[in-house]
């Protein structure tokens, strides 16, 4: 090791030597140059186009009219024109005027990407890098970055799994990279890992998102890039005479994005029920009559309630109907008192402008998303300055700080947790009234002639009993308030036009403070006089680097050499308590609770010190090759295994360039890139993966320990080594780009649970045993059909297909772990489950398939559950995800849709079964399927016969796996943006009114489940997609 | 750049000499929530942390609501057996239906295994390691003798559960028997039949006996093992073996200095260890409540017991006299919703909802003295023992003309011991069928009994009794049936391939 970091030294004193070199100087020359640029097609002027010298930081931009005007000092310069959606144009910076016309293109090559540790020219990059860019965001009414990113950069999985606002979408890039440790990306913002919460970053302060997708682009990033890295640029001041002030204000409103599963009537429920009871009771062995009679009995004392009032005292006759006569009093919604159309509002303002030596861009922005889950919500203030100066000819400083607040108000709305407020509606039968009723259906009135909110004490407990959320959650609290503070500042030091060092730090700063109250005057607090859970967490991650970067044309050779060396500090530090009987009603603080239940906390420090470095080298605008290496030390190993390093090639040939190709002109870009590297993943989930462990566990006041974790002094990262390799083709002017990449992603050394006999006290030991492989390809197609002077379309296509396959397990024997399997060939997301056999159709019998000596399927059946086979169903992975882009703009008008889709994959719905019940769970809603339970005349089903013992029917099997595939429209804007003569006249330069629509429609095939799930394949009782209408204007001055 | 001075060059430079002097030390971390096994088995007192938080995890882990810990256990052999008629409600409506526990699949399966391995390679630990530490030798025999009595009660839960009586067939295989601390290298170990798990069960007890001889526990402890535990569980172990004497003598070693309680503390609602009766238990607190919520399946009268599902079978209230102190804890219920079933008040929550988890009272070493002399022939010893505990409880002494002895005390094991967890364990170590009837008359009609509701109200309603009276396959119920066997998990038949 010792030496490792001896040589590395020795690489950043060669790269410092190369500093002190004399720099070879042009005498400098001031010249301005000046024009206006225009549309190419329409003429009209476009603002806000940046102009700069080629190879240096600060430039300016277009006014609104379009003109520009540049200081230029080099004798040989280029100037360079770019705007989003359109062509890059470059000039030679001759003294005068220089008017400029920009094409629109579907793809632009000389965009500048931001890419790890600098930027680069979108043409010039060998690796594998898609890009979002500001405006892509812009028209969405997303209160959380990370589900923005859903179908729009092939390769890039986003999945919501909850509608929560304020909850984070799993973004995974080109399949699952890990199977034990994590598989998120590396969120990269403004030039530095980001150890922030990704929900504090206002969308509309986003300049361009960069995804890092292989080894050539992100192994850069060393042990932290293997699940690739999501780099976050938000946006800087353009010099310009005037700031620019941008104000955006949308209003409107939530709703569930699908309608849940469909319930039983209160009628078909009580004949039902009592055909179970009927079917217990004939299998206890009782007559048929008294079978029959004692079911009718019981009926309304297994429900704890009669809603057909006392008239009817036994409402299911001895022939299992309804009795003639009796009608159901109430059929009370939960969802009526529990949900609610949500109100969304979001204002943002923004200040930006600058001039040749410096540049900011401040902005502030208020969202309030109130969910459609009463007491559920997320609001968020935020603030960002960015500011650039150049201090001196040779030293660049910069200072960027965000700073957010965000309160996210979160009653339980996942788990199966009787609190929760989504599954609350989905288990609790309209014939449970909400409001307390009398015998004959009317309301129960209190003194002051109010309605009683119905706590339901005789309510089985599939019912939920003595819970009414509409009537606690008001009193109750369930915050989470985090503050959230992100500094960014450099010196960069220009020590020549061709080498810059740059010393960068960063600290992310988050305090999350969560107050969960339970009141004591009504509800589940009433037994215990309510309770309070107050936890604080601190999160600070600092990240110092210093890089140098040397860059340099000779003739036709092109090198960009950069070193440098970087340290993370990261630490976690929390504490929570609990406490109990509140003294006095309408406090909510642990200080007025006084039964001490829990005080509880620790810390946690991770680190890491990072040694890099990156060589490109371009010949002729023709052949590009990279090479990069990074070495990472991390804490969370052992002192022998502690370092790794990462690695990358990469080359690309621009065969357009090539002098055979020169003259077609319809041909406007021909490139192949190909990739390959190894990048490391040492995000195990465990801080300290190494030592053997007990956990502390105390008791009864006196110190407990207990073991946690054998030692495992071997473990080390994880690697993944990554080929990519693609064409790029763009064609008639721009017009069409295609870019299509196959990758080959082998994890190695994988992270594994080894598993052991639950006997021997464990489950499992972690070992790096095992590969897996995500192939795949990535395909972009960007086209613009039209492009007039009144009309332009653009037409986006991405989508991408991978196949997950495990190429070698740790042991001989397949590993199981749930209801997945991981086996030699299968996927990561493979699920293992019996196979439904149907219903016994001579007794209704829930059946499954048995599996013989050697685990295969037979023909033989069994209605014991645990006797069933386990088989391999098929994955949770979907086979081709994507999404479809529409751009039309007419004269002022423009409409902006996103559809996104992910076809293939199965999910395991474990939220209907709650309503499939045999009739164990009496109180408990039934889904209208029930009515298709086996009876001695409805022999051909595939629900079984009703009874009150458990039959075990619903336990996780083929029966309820269901296709995934869906097709969603994420977005859809309309927006009218008003003439600019009219405008200026009121002092305004642009305002644009739009209507916006979020998950507007879905296409899916099981109705009542969302099928935006997790990637497992699995439901949760989640929080559902919610459907967001609304209204805005933008307006600059 | 003739601007950039040398110094900044040496400012710069040493900007980086300073990072990579100056983390690199920086790498080693610690975990503040966990400690590492060589730090812990270095001395005596850090060993008794294992000992400690063993206990805590065997009470205190939750599964599920419905396996709040080893409380779940015994709720588990209750629900299974004849006297308690669970309701509908959530928790253990399935192990009643016999639907649950030899379903290899299910939760509850996973749980128990887990949790008994998980105390035994805790204990193994603690045998194993506690000689090489520094302490004195009463310190580790303390140690080694409370290790010992812990794994024996896991071995003993193992043997009574997981297979039929050792009285039927002491060479069936039952579950793996491992002494020593598991490492990654320890392989999955197949089953040990009755007789071994017995001989490893009697050896550490009686080892663990002689190691706590010295042993004064503070009467507050009741949740650390002594000698009278160890004496108990062994007690156990041979009335399951039938080594009868050796069972007597054992429970009346156990008992000694735990005198029965009176009427009042029998109407306190079995929920704290202060009770002098109690010889071992498992104490709650405000911040270790875990166990507790086995009340709200016990408690059927407290309004802070969530689902009450404990009810009793309305024939149970017949074996009981007028007089007897126990009959006074019957009671009709007559709220919303629970109308007509039978509430046996015997387990009331504390006030702030926690309750004490009662593993060992000396009544059940009287009755185990009782048929240990009775079936080895002591006809006098055991009817004094029986005796002891009825006049106890005030209820009719024993004659001849009662009818068999040892029946006898059976009977007065199911009515003493009610939802103490004996239920299921006592039908296989006897090989005796469950015996359930619904409430029904005899034109098989609901029987009608009288409540009074909360406002005071008399009312005549359906009784309420057992549900499942048959198995599952429609079978009525026998002696030695595999439903009433706990199944070995599926995920350890997966990953044990010697098992």
């Amino acid at each position: 090791m010792q030496r490792k970091l001896t040589t590395i030294s020795f690489i950043f004193s060669l790269l410092l030597a190369l500093a002190v070199l004399p720099a070879h100087r042009v005498a400098a020359q001031q010249r301005v140059v000046e024009g206006v640029i225009t549309e190419s097609l329409t003429g009209q002027p476009i603002a806000g186009v940046s102009v700069r010298v080629v190879g240096q930081q600060f430039g300016v931009s277009s006014q609104e009219d379009g003109r520009y005007r540049i200081e230029v000092k080099q004798a040989d310069a280029r100037l360079e024109f770019s705007y989003v959606g359109y062509g890059t144009v470059q000039r030679p910076a001759t003294a005068g005027r220089l008017d400029v016309a920009l094409e629109a293109a579907s793809r632009d090559l000389g965009e500048v990407v931001v890419v790890a540790y600098g930027t680069s020219r979108r043409e010039n990059i060998t690796g594998s890098v898609g890009t979002i860019n500001g405006k892509q965001l812009e028209n969405r009414q997303i209160s959380n970055l990370s589900k923005g990113l859903e179908g729009q950069v092939p390769g890039l999985q986003a999945v919501a799994a909850s509608g929560q606002p304020g909850t984070d979408a799993t973004v995974r890039i080109r399949g699952i990279g890990s199977i034990n440790a994590s598989s998120n990306p590396l969120y990269v913002v403004d030039g530095n890992p980001y150890a922030g919460d990704i929900n504090a970053i206002n969308p509309n302060d986003i300049e361009s998102i960069s995804v890092l997708k292989d080894a050539a682009s992100s192994a850069l990033y060393g042990s932290r890039g293997a699940n690739g890295v999501i780099i976050v640029t938000t946006k800087k001041g353009r010099a310009s005479d005037r700031a620019a002030i941008n104000l955006n204000v949308t209003k409107g409103i939530s709703n569930r994005a699908i309608q849940d599963y469909k319930q039983l009537s209160t009628d078909d429920y009580f004949q039902l029920y009592w055909e179970a009871l009927r079917n217990k009771n004939l299998s206890n062995g009782l007559a048929a009559d008294v079978a029959a009679r004692n079911a009718s009995a019981a009926v309304v004392t297994d429900l704890g309630i009669n809603p057909y009032g006392s008239n009817f005292p036994e409402p299911v006759g001895l022939d299992g109907r309804l009795v003639s006569g009796a009608k159901a009093l109430w059929d009370d919604s939960w969802t009526d008192v529990l949900q609610r159309t949500g109100q969304r509002l979001q204002a943002d303002l923004s200040i930006s402008g600058g001039g040749e030596k410096h540049s900011y861009f401040i902005s502030g922005g208020y969202l309030d998303d109130q969910g459609i889950a009463i007491g559920s919500g997320f609001k968020r203030y935020n603030v960002r300055a960015n500011i650039d100066t150049k201090a001196r000819e040779w030293l660049n400083a910069g200072f960027n700080v965000a700073a957010s607040s965000t309160l996210q108000q979160f009653p339980q709305s996942e788990d199966s947790n009787t609190a929760n407020i989504i599954n609350f509606t989905r288990l609790t039968p309209g014939f449970y009234p909400y409001y307390e009723r009398e015998a004959d259906g009317s309301y129960r009135l209190d003194a002051a002639g109010n309605r009683i909110w119905d706590f339901g004490e005789y309510r089985p407990s599939a019912a939920i009993p003595r819970s009414n959320l509409a009537a606690s959650l008001p009193l109750d609290k369930n915050d989470i308030q985090r503050e959230n503070a992100s500094v960014r500042t450099y010196l960069e030091a220009v020590f020549s036009d061709n080498l810059k060092f740059r010393s960068t730090y960063s600290v992310d700063y988050i305090n999350r403070n969560d107050h969960f109250y339970v009141n004591p005057s009504v509800g589940r607090g009433v037994e215990y006089l309510g309770s309070v859970n107050k936890s604080n967490v601190r999160t600070v991650g600092q990240t110092w680097n210093n890089i140098l970067t040397y860059d340099k044309q000779f003739g036709l050779h092109h090198l960009n050499v950069l070193g440098g060396q970087e340290f993370y500090s990261f630490q976690t530090t929390n504490m929570s308590g609990s406490r109990q009987r509140f003294v006095l009603p309408g406090l909510d603080e642990p200080v007025a609770a006084s039964q001490l239940n829990s005080f509880t906390g620790l810390s946690q420090d991770y680190r890491l010190l990072s040694f890099l470095g990156r060589a490109e080298y371009g010949y002729d605008n023709r052949y590009l090759l990279s090479g990069s290496i990074r070495t990472d030390g991390s804490s969370r190993f052992a002192a022998g295994t502690r370092w790794g390093t990462f690695w990358s090639l990469g080359a690309a040939w621009k065969i357009s360039n090539e002098s055979f190709l020169q003259d077609q002109s319809w041909l406007d870009q021909l490139t192949w890139r190909a990739s390959y590297g190894g990048q490391g993943n040492d995000n195990l989930g465990v801080y300290y993966a190494y030592q053997g462990l007990y956990s502390i566990l105390n008791s009864l006041g006196e110190g407990g320990t207990v073991t946690n974790r054998l030692a495992t002094p071997d473990l080390k990262w994880e690697t993944n080594l990554n080929f990519n390799t693609g064409v790029d083709v763009a064609i008639l002017k721009n017009r069409i780009a295609l870019s299509v990449e196959y990758f080959n992603r082998q994890s190695k050394d994988l992270l594994f649970t080894m598993p052991m006999a639950l006997s021997t006290g464990y489950t499992g030991y972690d070992a790096n045993i095992g590969t897996m492989r995500n192939t795949g390809i990535d395909v972009d197609i960007r086209t613009i059909p039209v492009r007039n002077e009144n009309f332009r379309w653009n037409l986006d296509l991405n989508f991408s297909h991978f196949k997950n396959r495990i190429t070698e397990l740790p042991t001989a024997n397949n590993i199981i772990r749930g209801n997945k399997m991981l086996r030699l060939g299968g996927s990561i997301y493979d699920f293992y489950l019996p196979t439904w056999a149907g219903v016994n159709p001579e007794d209704g019998s829930p059946l499954w398939y048995k599996a013989d000596a050697d685990g295969m399927q037979t023909e033989e059946t069994t209605s014991v559950y645990g006797d069933a086979g386990r088989f391999i169903q098929g994955s949770s992975l979907p086979t081709l995800v994507g999404g479809i882009t529409n751009n039309i703009t007419y004269k002022n008008f423009d409409l902006n849709a996103l559809l996104s889709f992910s076809l293939g994959g199965q999910i395991l719905d474990n939220d209907y079964i709650q309503l499939l019940s045999n009739g164990n769970n009496p109180g408990r809603a039934w889904s209208e399927e029930m009515l298709n339970r086996w009876t001695p005349e409805n022999r051909d089903t595939d629900v079984p016969r009703l009874t009150t013992d458990n039959l075990n029917w619903t336990s996780a099997s083929t029966r309820f796996l269901y296709d995934g595939s869906f097709a969603r429209l994420k977005n859809l804007s309309v927006g009218y943006t008003f003439p600019e003569a009219m405008m200026t006249r009121i002092g305004i330069s642009r305002l644009r009114v739009f209507i916006q629509g979020e998950n507007l429609f879905t296409l899916y095939k099981h109705k009542g489940m969302d099928p935006e799930q997790t990637l497992e394949g699995a439901t949760y009782f989640r929080y559902p997609a919610i459907k967001t209408f609304s209204g805005g204007v933008q307006i600059a001055l | 750049m003739n601007l950039f001075a040398k110094k900044y060059k040496i400012y710069l430079l040493s900007i980086f000499v300073l990072a990579l002097s100056g983390c690199k030390d920086q790498l080693d971390t610690m975990p503040t929530d966990a400690v590492t096994d060589t730090e812990i088995y270095k001395n005596t007192s850090n060993i008794q942390t294992v000992i400690n938080g063993t206990w805590r995890y065997l009470n205190d882990t939750y599964f599920t609501f419905a396996n709040p810990g080893y409380s779940a256990f015994m709720r588990t052999s209750d629900a299974m057996a004849n006297d308690v008629a669970v309701t509908t409600k959530y928790g253990y409506r399935d192990p009643y239906a016999f639907t649950e526990l030899f379903d290899r699949s299910t939760n509850r399966v996973n749980a128990f295994w887990t949790l008994l391995y998980k105390v035994i390679d805790n204990t193994n630990n603690v045998i194993a390691k506690t000689e090489q530490a520094e302490g004195t030798r009463e310190e580790k025999d303390l140690l080694i003798g409370q290790a010992k009595t812990l794994r024996a009660f896991a071995y003993l839960n193992f043997a009574s559960y997981y297979q039929f009586s050792y009285l039927k067939d002491k060479n069936a295989l039952t579950v793996p028997i491992y002494t020593e601390p598991s490492t990654t290298a320890t392989q999955g170990k197949p089953k040990a039949s009755l007789e071994e798990i017995y001989a490893l069960i009697t050896s550490d007890l009686t080892d663990a006996i002689t190691k706590l001889e010295g042993y004064n526990r503070p009467s507050a402890q009741k949740y650390r093992v002594d000698a009278h535990v160890a004496n108990g569980l062994l007690a156990r172990a041979y009335l399951n073996m039938g080594q009868w004497e050796l069972a007597a003598t054992a429970a009346a070693n156990a008992a000694e200095g735990f005198p029965l309680m009176n009427a009042e503390a029998y109407y306190a609602g079995f929920n704290d260890a202060q009770n002098p009766e109690w010889i071992w238990g498992h104490l709650q607190t405000t911040d270790q409540s875990t166990a507790s919520y086995t009340f709200h399946y016990l408690d059927v009268s407290s309004s802070g017991s969530f689902y009450f599902s404990f009810m009793a079978d309305p024939f149970f209230k017949d074996h009981f006299a007028p007089q007897d102190v126990r009959t006074a804890l019957f009671e009709w219920d007559g709220l919303p919703g629970r109308e007509g079933f039978l509430r046996y008040k015997k387990f009331k929550f504390k006030q702030n909802l926690i309750g004490d988890i009662v593993y060992m009272r000396s009544s059940e070493m009287w009755l185990i003295q009782a048929e240990g002399y009775a079936r080895a022939g002591q006809q006098v010893e055991a009817v004094n023992a029986l005796n002891t505990l009825r006049e106890a409880r005030n209820a009719t002494p024993y004659i001849a003309q009662e009818g068999d002895l040892v029946e006898a005390i059976l009977l007065e094991r199911r009515k003493e011991l009610w939802g103490e967890g004996f239920g299921l364990s006592d039908i296989i170590r006897n090989q005796k069928s469950v015996v359930r009837k619904s409430f029904l008359d005899d034109e098989g009609s609901p029987i009608k009994v009288t409540i009074t509701t909360p406002a005071g109200e008399q009312k005549q309603v359906n009784g309420q009794g057992h549900r499942v009276v048959r198995f599952p396959d429609g079978n009525a119920f026998e002696a030695n049936s595999r439903y009433y066997i706990f199944a070995i998990p599926l995920v350890e038949q997966q990953q044990n391939p010697n098992l």
